[in-house]
């Protein structure tokens, strides 16, 4: 699937299409190659790999909610170093930028890792995941704390060559504060939006959905508050901006790349249609031939908010 | 791994809110194996958001069956399905039942739904030439629940049923007659296949390790993805061999079937 007119460029990376999995969504890859030959993504970022191996919460994990579901997964995962020998050479055999998403308990952590993955060929960039909100240290208490936020990126950016990418939590006041901290530290990108905290109850037990009591929210039913956060940092930032947060669809991909995301990332619709981001892609192609672009760039960050262009 | 669209054959109420439905599919049911199961996606658009898993119930040529209870939207809306509606399927999935190498007596235990798999594995367990002699022990809540009994019978399954009200063959729980039911055997199973409810399956586990008998089990789960992706259907299992800490399994990608062994019961 070689598409023409869809390659974007997004700091140093270059991406055949704006099409990327989200992290947590599409294992280490090999879960969906049967159905999404890795190559045929822009880019695809795998599950989120901690120094050591993590075991993750105990369940039940998921919930499903209106619209939506509730994870706690806590971020279990193999580790770097069976990461590195076990999982990034079966990756490495496709021509897919590889993102690695990183997490840490400390600063250290952070730059552990990022020293560590910075030697390892194969890897395209780091994602920083200063969000995620289903781990008692780390996670989202560096993301929602624009000094740390600071702090872990440039611990990040002093350990790597390799372009990094901050993805932002939504679980702050103002996201624009958070993400102008990730881009004066060095962010070479930034992806946004995590998900978003919640809960549920089982009213008959009167116990709470999930072990952790609290998770995070995703799909479709996040999508509106994921695009005006993008839309919002878009303003704020100079760095490229990867939206995400319940794209399921074409018509929600290109929501994101006219509020002006330059990538955008498919996670919890995966799970409902493995084969999303294939017809995302397919669907990119068809709308810039159906509006007469030749280029998907003639779409991003083209926003129309004149009262003229209003449907 | 196949994702296919399957047009609906039939779709029948057999209890209360039991329903059996049958699909063509034959990509799928060429690959399918007793004790794997399906991801359908039951609507088109995002309510219900989730695929379902569903074990496989039957198979008749390249028609695939499966037996559910309603019990929210999903299964709702299955149910309300027609001949020539078409579901939306993720499959075969996951690592089913493993038949015995050797020959002996095979004991099934179900309970309520947890029948669902076992026609399927009885089925492939005579075709593989297994001679038994076969038994089930079967438990639901009451005598309308006891679905598929007359087609294991005619299979040659020694049948014994228990419900929890007595309308049936003996009151009460199947994990209470399943230990008087192998102290009165001369010749243990050499293995017991189990699906039911998890309180259910921990005795019947805890049991076949009592009396020193391999037993597999089906596991039931949330899930959100079916093939190891989201890690949202977590099990604590024991370490593997070369490992020293326990891990959480995931019941669609390690299992949904698991030996006794490798649960750790009291931490779930």
């Amino acid at each position: 699937m070689n598409r023409q007119g869809l390659a974007v460029q997004l700091g140093p990376l270059q991406l055949k299409n704006p099409v990327m999995v989200a992290s947590g969504t599409f294992g280490y890859g090999q879960e969906y190659v049967d159905m999404v030959r890795p190559d045929l993504l822009g880019a695809l970022v795998v599950k989120g790999i901690s120094l050591e191996p993590r075991p993750g919460n105990p369940p039940p994990r998921i919930w499903e909610t209106y619209g939506g579901m509730l994870n706690a997964i806590g971020l279990q995962n193999v580790g770097a170093r069976v990461f590195v020998e076990e999982k990034l050479p079966w990756l490495k055999t496709f021509a897919v930028p590889v993102i690695v998403n990183i997490f840490g308990n400390t600063l250290e952590e952070y730059r552990s890792l990022a020293a560590m993955l910075d030697g390892c060929p194969g890897i395209a960039a780091l994602e920083i995941n200063i969000s995620c909100p289903n781990v008692k240290a780390g996670g989202m208490v560096f993301g929602t704390d624009p000094h740390m936020v600071s702090q872990v990126v440039a611990m990040v950016r002093s350990a790597t060559a390799l372009p990094i990418i901050t993805k932002l939590t939504p679980n702050v006041t103002d996201i624009t504060v958070t993400a102008r901290a990730a881009e004066q530290a060095g962010s070479d990108a930034l992806s946004l939006i995590n998900t978003i905290s919640g809960m549920a109850v089982n009213v008959e037990t009167r116990r709470p959905r999930l072990a952790n009591v609290v998770g995070g929210l995703s799909g479709p039913a996040i999508k509106p508050i994921a695009l005006r956060l993008v839309w919002q940092v878009v303003q704020a930032v100079s760095i490229p901006v990867i939206g995400l947060g319940g794209i399921s669809s074409t018509e929600d991909a290109l929501e994101f790349l006219i509020a002006g995301a330059r990538a955008i990332q498919v996670g919890t619709a995966n799970f409902v249609n493995p084969r999303i981001t294939l017809e995302i892609i397919e669907g990119l192609q068809t709308y810039l031939q159906r509006h007469g672009f030749s280029h998907i760039n003639e779409v991003i960050g083209s926003l129309q908010l004149s009262e003229s262009s209003t449907d | 791994m196949l994702l296919k669209n399957a047009p609906v054959l039939f779709n029948e109420q057999v209890a209360a809110n039991l329903y059996h439905v049958g699909f063509e599919c034959p990509d799928i049911a060429r690959r399918v194996q007793p004790g794997q199961f399906l991801m359908i996606r039951v609507a088109r658009e995002f309510d219900p958001l989730l695929r379902r898993p569903f074990a496989v119930h039957r198979l008749e040529s390249a028609c695939i069956e499966i037996l559910y209870r309603v019990v929210g939207r999903g299964t709702s809306i299955l149910a309300g399905l027609t001949p020539g509606d078409s579901i939306n399927i993720l499959g075969p999935l996951g690592r089913g039942f493993r038949l015995p190498s050797g020959g002996g007596p095979i004991l099934l235990v179900a309970g309520g739904i947890g029948i669902a798999p076992l026609p399927f594995l009885a089925e492939i367990l005579l075709a593989a030439g297994n001679t038994g002699p076969h038994y089930l022990l079967f438990g639901a809540g009451k005598a309308e629940e006891l679905v598929c009994v007359d087609h294991l019978e005619d299979l040659g399954f020694v049948t014994t049923v228990v419900t929890e009200d007595g309308s049936s063959g003996e009151k009460g729980l199947v994990t209470d007659h399943l230990e008087r039911w192998l102290d009165g055997q001369q010749q243990l199973p050499v293995l017991i296949y189990s699906c039911g409810p998890y309180a259910m399956q921990r005795k019947v586990a805890h049991c076949a390790l009592r009396f020193g008998i391999p037993c597999q089990l089906s596991m039931e789960a949330l899930m959100a993805c079916g093939v190891g992706a989201c890690l949202g259907c977590s099990l604590r299992c024991k370490p593997p061999a070369s490992e020293t800490e326990p891990y959480y399994a995931n019941v669609c990608q390690h299992g949904p079937v698991f030996t006794a062994e490798e649960i750790i019961w009291e931490q779930c």
